[in-house]
């Protein structure tokens, strides 16, 4: 769509290069928050973007925004982060956010829109505080509810911190100075989300798959999927991916795609065992 | 020795501007020739200077003026009244870095024999034919902010450039380096990091890096794509570029240390390498287009392989 021609005439001449809306989780639980973030590479240098339309957020809850743009000796990066919670279970898509603007390489103006985001989101549905769908009953029983969870939860918080406390003072007394004091037990994690599991097994044929055929042809195909996983676009390189953050802080992730990218560009007669070097990057 | 001493020599000298050292460094093992483009006072000559300090060699310095004469940098005969012979007097140009300062403010004919001397990499002055060192770099440099009274370099005398890189300004904790640094004493130089040899051996190793057959390609297009019309280009680069590119990436892949080049090898050497190449034509001046923008969005439209 593009901006009429009294709207173009307030538009920023730009030079955009990167316009990328990521999630830095895949699947999550209702009301588990998460960050939704935009990325905006551009040329000049700009204090503030103006003209960007973000995403609709429909079945989500805006929990709020934090918006900065970082000026480089060469062009600006701007990101907006929304943390935001789900309210309905199932595979969402988010996006696109758009951006208008004059296009600095053809002097027209244009909008341009972002890639689509999907969360798949598990649980059982969350009334919004704003829903019209519920009823005045509700509407009164449920901010009470909410005050008394909250204190309970208050409560229990500070009789665990209470707890851990003592235990560590408890703990330190008796121990020798010398030593260093035993790491605390883990808490129990959550049980990973399906989207989780699913792209764990993914991994793990892939692993196989190289394993049994370590060829640059099954490198890349290993490559491109990893790349398609994280929300890569085809023309962002691996220095890109990680300046930016892609698998939202995934080491083991990043790790396969180093590997697998060996693989792909190594001299031939070395692809086999490269390729033999990334499968335990994939299968465990 | 590796290549990243080297770097790290250097840095110690220099404070910040590490994209510069890098991509000295690399054009110095791609053996290829650079033109260093920033305002004064940036430790231009500096860095050329640490770099032949560095490696044990020896480092001329030519401010070029417009009465400068091309005997000036290659050298003359003098004829010699007491044996009745002529000698020569080897100019300059006959280091293992030569500093060429302001190379716009010379006139044609003393550009063109330092040109000639960088693509034939010997000088003849008479008769006698002089092969020239090895190493042999010429880091060239030029003001962008006071173009009064110089002669433009014509692209295709450009085209013998490796790389043109950009000095930038440096931030405000550099500059306060810089200032406790330098605030009195000269800067000390590195010596004895890397031997001349070493640079050699880089230079054959650099050469055996691997480039696969999709990245060439992409080497390819990325410099076919500065030939396809263009808003703000009058003319494309040469296949020189798709040579120094691919010299370029080999030399970065060397430098961390990989027996190949990936994308983020080609992708971080292309502006380097191209942006003194195209013809930028009126519309960049009259629409204040950034050059350096252009060249980033040319090389950042393609699918990396």
């Amino acid at each position: 769509m593009l901006a009429s021609s009294a709207h173009a005439q307030t538009l920023a001449r730009l030079h955009i290069h990167a316009f990328e809306l990521s999630s830095d989780k895949t699947a999550v639980k209702i009301g588990e928050p998460f960050h939704l973030t935009l990325d905006v590479h551009l040329d000049e240098r700009v204090a503030s973007l103006d003209n960007v339309q973000l995403p609709s957020l429909a079945g989500f809850e805006d929990l709020g925004d934090e918006r900065r743009c970082t000026i480089a000796p060469i062009g600006t990066d701007c990101v907006e982060t929304l943390t935001i919670d789900a309210l309905v279970p199932g595979d969402r898509t988010i996006g696109p956010a758009t951006i208008e603007f004059v296009d600095g390489a053809t002097s027209r103006a244009r909008s341009r829109e972002s890639n689509l985001v999907t969360v798949h989101v598990s649980g059982t549905a969350k009334v919004a505080a704003d829903s019209n769908d519920a009823s005045d009953a509700n509407d009164v029983r449920q901010p009470l509810w909410d005050l008394l969870w909250a204190g309970v939860r208050g409560i229990l918080i500070f009789a665990l911190v209470a707890v851990a406390l003592w235990a560590l003072l408890w703990g330190y007394g008796r121990r020798p100075r010398v030593a260093a004091p035993a790491p605390p037990a883990p808490p129990p994690s959550d049980p990973p989300a399906p989207a989780e599991v699913a792209w764990e097994q993914r991994l793990r044929e892939l692993g196989a798959a190289l394993a049994s055929e370590p060829t640059r042809e099954r490198a890349v195909a290993v490559r491109a999927e990893i790349r398609a996983h994280i929300g890569a676009s085809e023309r962002e390189t691996l220095a890109d991916l990680t300046r930016r953050n892609a698998a939202a802080g995934d080491t083991h992730v990043m790790a396969a795609l180093v590997a697998v990218e060996r693989a792909a560009f190594c001299e031939d007669a070395d692809v086999a065992d490269a390729a033999r070097e990334a499968v335990p990057f994939l299968t465990t | 020795m590796k290549p990243d001493a080297l770097l790290d020599a250097l840095g110690a000298t220099i404070v910040g501007q590490r994209a510069t050292l890098e991509a000295l460094l690399h054009a110095t093992i791609a053996n290829g020739h650079v033109v260093l483009e920033g305002p004064p006072g940036l430790a231009k000559t500096l860095a050329c200077r640490a770099l032949a300090a560095a490696v044990g060699g020896t480092f001329k310095r030519v401010q070029f003026t417009p009465d400068l004469l091309p005997s000036d940098i290659v050298g003359t005969r003098i004829f010699d009244q007491r044996s009745g012979e002529f000698t020569t007097a080897l100019g300059p140009i006959f280091a293992n870095v030569l500093l060429a300062d302001e190379i716009n403010r010379a006139p044609a004919k003393v550009q063109s024999a330092l040109l000639e001397g960088m693509q034939e990499r010997q000088v003849t002055i008479g008769p006698q034919t002089f092969p020239l060192p090895d190493p042999f770099l010429v880091t060239a440099t030029m003001n962008p902010l006071d173009s009064d009274g110089t002669y433009a370099l014509p692209l295709a005398q450009m085209d013998r450039f490796l790389v043109k890189i950009l000095v930038e300004y440096p931030d405000a904790e550099e500059e306060l380096a810089i200032l406790a640094r330098f605030g009195g004493d000269a800067p000390t130089l590195p010596s004895g990091v890397a031997s001349m040899e070493d640079l050699r051996r880089w230079r054959s190793q650099a050469h055996a890096i691997f480039i696969e057959d999709r990245l060439a390609r992409y080497i390819v297009a990325i410099v076919g794509k500065t030939r396809e019309a263009h808003a703000y280009l009058d003319r494309g680069a040469s296949p020189r570029a798709t040579l120094a590119i691919a010299a370029m990436a080999r030399a970065r892949a060397l430098c961390e240390g990989r027996s190949f080049v990936t994308p983020d090898d080609v992708r971080a050497s292309a502006p380097a390498v191209l942006r003194h190449r195209l013809a930028f034509n009126y519309r960049t001046l009259t629409e204040r287009v950034p050059q350096e923008s252009i060249v980033a969005e040319l090389v950042a439209a393609l699918p990396v392989p």
